[in-house]
């Protein structure tokens, strides 16, 4: 009796919706987190909820090609990475952020205006005629995409900087999965091998500038001028 | 006409009795959770009764306010509590402009609370009534998002509208009872969460226990009050709780809402009541035990947050 | 399978070096490598040239003129890097630059990132240019910012800590821009041919059927592109991590990054551009790239003029080139493709000797200031000097050398297809830069001077300065037929046949 709503297509866009809204509430929240461990468990979380959503678009739409990008995403940006990160934090003995350069309510509030672009974006896309799980995801992927820019140039701490352009490459999955329904497999597995590469050389990089500037401070980069 | 005096009869004696239960649940189980074995669930009882037969000692640079604050709250309170639909959907007393009414009934009471915070003359008096007034300026707007976005659902203010079209659809087939799974639904839920903790000063904001300078704001502002004064702005404070408490539990999760109030309904709904508030209290228990005090100037942030998912709530309603 | 090698042996030369124990295997093992690659090249242009097209496994690889083109380029200054940079490091190793330990394990370990790396960013280079598959173009241009992010902090100071930084998190974003411009081009394309077909991307599929791609998320799409791969290119206003991580990395990376990874950047636009306006029409592509081209010609007018650093001279010098290609591929129609393909040719051969150059100076004087070289490099290096004269002339467009070909071919096309203020800029703009350029670096090299010690003998560095040197002049005068036709052909890809 309860499987009859799951298996209708209403019900499948609104889980979708609800996990999308959450999707978003997270990136809100690592706008106004100022703990970098925390910054690294919401984006763990945040890639979870996404590989959720790949899942129940790929039922929903019967696309089994998806579950792959879903079961990748899950290795690659719930699992690995942030285990990464979190090992490269315990070594660096760094867990706050200093000050952000806009103040965080007023961050939070951008954030907010943000979303609302992203929205008129999304809106541009919506093809009514065209039925299917995920045109709303589409709206909060863009926001994921702008929220993780503003958060680039907003943050000083460098770690901080590489987990804001991470969480903009989840919009961009995000924004795959709910326009074309991911895209052709061997790509997916493209650029999600280079996201996992670009992590660890990322790291990498930020561990050698904490180690020579004794900081992660990127406001400090400030040599190389003209 | 007789019915709706006793409905409204009914609320103040649940109103009256339920709050400082509520308060003692809350204390007992944190203290529970810190391995302590805490004063027991029916000590708010007790103290409201001690401080009931204790005597009364006014400032002598205070003037009426001082005097007249304890009632006004106290009233103030109760009237936004009878508005609330705690057992069943139709609220016993139905004021002009429904949820905005509780808003301001308890937005007089505050402002009438700071007032005499700085009547008495103490310098903790005024600094309770700045931090109160600071963190009231930024939680109301986040609080009035998050009403709007349930009331555009409900189609009306009216808190009977709002509770009976929740319950209308809770009824309904189980295919839309996922109205309330919507994302302006949970984007409203969670900022009126932030503001909940906001307004009835629980920790992240304010430590209802103690009475260190820089760790309290209700109970700075409370700091000169005695006796039977203190015993109304103690049980003011708690039914303000309640009602928030109810309004978070009865917009939101409207399961177990009567009809009415009367007939063996108002058990049953009063057994919801008290299971969800339970609950509830678990978790704002959980909340405080995990989380230390935030810095004051720490608070705006919380409540910024607070205010763009009231913003995103009512934005979404259009837009999802 | 000549693909397959192609990208194969970059691959195996890594992994080889990576596996060595001394470094003149891994010398040799690079010389060899990147000479095979040249040779393979060389094959794959001829073979283009015969049967106009080469593809593989399906249409996944895809070789036309363009891609050949752009791939005998990269090989070519590959190889030359190659050649220099084992004189190069060796001057390194010996003057203390790669670390001092005792034992040398550390400059060894040093040695082994550098020509391991090196070829690894040469194959995703290369990778992107016979790729057909759009997202696979753009996982290859992302290898590459990832395998030239540790050749920029190779020498480990603070400052290419910074540039490194600068490179990582300006070109991650750009990247991430270009990926959602990917993305929608796969949108706008995805109705014909069906969701998750791997061919749904393929550029030679979506270039047949581009009037049918959905217009309003192409005219997205590109912008997006091409503020992502301009970012890659050096386009302003998203220029400014050249001058940081060209004045920090070791010279040969440099040369590779500035004529070989602009290549591909706009290798990548080019795609791009046909896509676009198959779809749109030339005039929206073609009105975007040209506000950036003749916007990166202007930004970098000012800080050529005001340099004092030579070798972020030659990076504002890169961004102004960027430009100007963009400029080209914006102007269209027959001579402005001409244009384009004759000057990333020109440009690539110029800009690699005048990195070459610069490197010889500097390991010398050790110090990239203008004010501190002041006119000794004629007398305590006389080929160096004259080498870099002539390079620094080629490449702002005097005649008779080639880029003077190139773009006065721009300029006719601006003025015969109506952009005259185009052109007015164009002109305006490269007269700035000739000024600067001239001034500094003519101020460097000639001049009195104060007395420097000769330079010791340095056969492989001068060796490969020779060879560009004379490939440079030769090309100034006849450019060989079949390197002619490959150029005019990539260039009728790029204007549409």
């Amino acid at each position: 009796m309860l499987m009859m709503p799951v298996l209708d297509l209403q019900f499948g866009e609104r889980i979708v919706t609800l996990m999308a809204a959450l999707v978003l509430v997270l990136q809100i929240a690592m706008v106004s987190q100022r703990w970098i461990v925390l910054h690294i468990r919401i984006f763990a979380v945040q890639s979870l909820f996404l590989a959720m959503i790949a899942a129940t678009i790929a039922w929903y739409n019967h696309a089994p090609h998806i579950y792959i990008a879903a079961v990748l995403t899950l290795v690659v940006k719930v699992i690995l990475v942030p285990i990464l990160f979190e090992r490269l934090v315990t070594r660096m003995e760094i867990h706050e952020e200093i000050e952000p350069i806009v103040n965080v309510p007023l961050s939070v509030l951008i954030a907010g205006g943000l979303t609302l672009v992203g929205y008129v974006v999304a809106e541009s896309f919506y093809r009514p005629d065209a039925p299917g799980v995920g045109h709303n995801a589409l709206a909060v992927a863009i926001s994921l995409f702008l929220i993780g820019f503003f958060t680039m140039i907003n943050r000083r701490k460098a770690l901080t900087q590489v987990l804001a352009l991470l969480s903009l490459e989840n919009g961009l999955f995000l924004a795959a999965i709910s326009l074309t329904y991911g895209m052709p497999l061997i790509v997916e597995l493209g650029i999600l091998f280079d996201v996992l590469v670009a992590a660890m050389v990322l790291g990498i990089l930020v561990y050698r500038i904490r180690e020579t500037f004794e900081s992660m401070d990127v406001s400090r980069l400030r040599r190389l001028r003209g | 006409m007789i019915e709706r005096l006793m409905e409204n009869a009914a609320q103040f004696l649940l109103l009256l009795v339920l709050s400082p239960l509520v308060t003692g649940v809350i204390r007992t189980l944190k203290a529970r959770l810190q391995t302590r074995r805490g004063p027991g669930i029916l000590q708010p009882y007790r103290d409201l009764r001690k401080l009931f037969s204790k005597g009364i000692v006014i400032p002598e640079t205070a003037s009426w306010i001082f005097t007249a604050t304890p009632w006004v709250v106290f009233f103030s309170t109760i009237l936004a509590g009878l508005m609330i639909p705690m057992v069943a959907a139709e609220a016993p007393l139905g004021l002009f402009g429904g949820v905005l009414a509780v808003i301001y009934l308890l937005g007089l009471g505050r402002f009438f609370l700071a007032l005499s915070g700085m009547d008495s003359g103490s310098s903790f008096g005024g600094l309770g009534s700045s931090r109160e007034m600071t963190i009231s300026a930024l939680a109301e707007p986040a609080m009035m998002l998050a009403i709007f976005t349930v009331a555009i659902g409900a189609g009306s203010t009216g808190l009977t509208e709002i509770a009976g079209a929740a319950i209308g659809i809770a009824g309904a087939a189980i295919g839309q009872n996922w109205r309330f799974l919507a994302p302006s639904q949970m984007f409203a839920f969670a900022a009126l969460s932030l503001v909940l903790i906001a307004e009835t000063g629980r920790i992240p904001v304010d430590n209802p226990d103690t009475h260190l300078e820089l760790t309290m704001i209700h109970e700075a502002m409370i700091l000169e009050y005695s006796g039977p004064y203190l015993a109304l702005l103690e049980w003011a404070a708690s039914i303000k709780q309640l009602v928030l408490m109810t309004l978070l539990i009865n917009c939101f999760w409207p399961f177990g809402l009567q009809p009415t109030w009367f007939g063996f309904g108002a058990v049953e709904g009063i057994c919801w009541l008290l299971a969800k508030l339970l609950l509830l209290s678990c978790a704002i228990v959980l909340l405080e035990t995990v989380n230390a005090k935030m810095r004051l100037f720490r608070v705006p942030e919380m409540l910024a947050v607070a205010f763009t998912l009231g913003s995103l709530a009512l934005i979404s309603t259009f837009l999802f | 399978m000549l693909l397959i090698a192609l990208l194969l042996i970059p691959v195996a030369t890594a992994a080889a070096s990576y596996f060595a124990r001394r470094r003149a295997v891994m010398e040799a093992v690079n010389l060899a490598g990147f000479g095979a690659v040249f040779v393979v090249a060389l094959v794959l242009g001829a073979r283009v040239l015969a049967s106009s097209t080469v593809s593989l496994a399906n249409g996944f690889f895809y070789a036309d003129a363009l891609s050949a083109l752009v791939i005998l380029l990269t090989a070519s200054v590959a190889l030359i890097c190659a050649s220099y940079s084992i004189g190069y490091l060796r001057d390194d190793q010996q003057s203390g630059e790669l670390g001092d330990d005792v034992s040398g394990r550390e400059q060894l370990a040093q040695l082994r990132m550098y020509y391991t790396l090196t070829p690894l960013f040469v194959f995703s280079m290369l990778f992107m240019a016979v790729a057909n598959n759009l997202g696979v173009m753009w996982a290859a241009m992302e290898a590459t910012t990832l395998a030239s992010i540790f050749l920029v902090t190779f020498y480990g100071k603070i400052t290419s800590l910074e540039a490194a930084w600068k490179y990582a998190m300006i070109g991650g974003v750009g990247l991430s821009m270009a990926l959602f411009g990917t993305l929608v081009a796969y949108y706008a394309g995805h109705n014909l041919t069906g969701s998750a077909a791997l061919s749904g991307l393929n550029w030679s599929v979506l270039a047949q059927h581009s009037a049918q791609l959905d217009k309003t998320s192409m005219r997205l799409a590109f912008v997006l592109i091409l503020m992502g791969y301009g970012t890659k290119a050096g386009l302003a206003p998203m220029h400014t991590w050249k001058p940081d991580a060209y004045s920090e990395a070791p010279i040969p990376s440099a040369a590779l990054l500035s004529s070989a990874l602009l290549n591909c950047a706009l290798y990548g636009l080019i795609r791009f551009y046909i896509l676009t306006s198959g779809c749109l029409g030339a005039e929206y592509p073609s009105r975007l790239l040209l506000l950036f081209g003749l916007l990166s010609m202007g930004v970098s007018v000012p800080f050529v003029l005001v340099q004092k650093n030579y070798r972020r001279l030659l990076a504002y010098h890169t961004i102004d080139h960027a430009g100007i290609m963009a400029t080209a591929l914006g102007l269209g129609g027959a001579l402005g493709s001409l244009g384009l393909t004759l000057h990333m040719t020109f440009h690539t051969i110029a800009k690699a000797l005048l990195f070459l150059c610069a490197g010889n100076v500097y390991q010398h004087f050790k110090t990239d200031q203008f004010s501190e070289i002041k006119g000794s490099v004629i007398r305590a290096m006389p080929l160096t000097g004259v080498v870099f004269l002539m390079a620094m002339l080629a490449i702002i467009g005097m005649p008779p050398f080639s880029l003077f070909q190139s773009e006065f071919l721009i300029l006719r096309a601006a003025f015969d297809g109506g952009h005259a203020l185009t052109g007015v800029l164009f002109v305006v703009f490269s007269a700035g830069v000739f000024a600067g350029a001239l001034l500094h670096v003519g101020g460097m090299i000639l001049g009195p001077g104060s007395d420097a010690p000769a330079a010791a003998p340095r056969p492989w560095r001068n060796g490969s300065l020779l060879a560009l040197a004379s490939a440079l002049v030769i090309i100034g005068f006849w450019v060989p037929a079949p390197l002619f036709e490959l150029i005019s052909r990539a260039a009728r890809v790029v204007s549409g046949q």
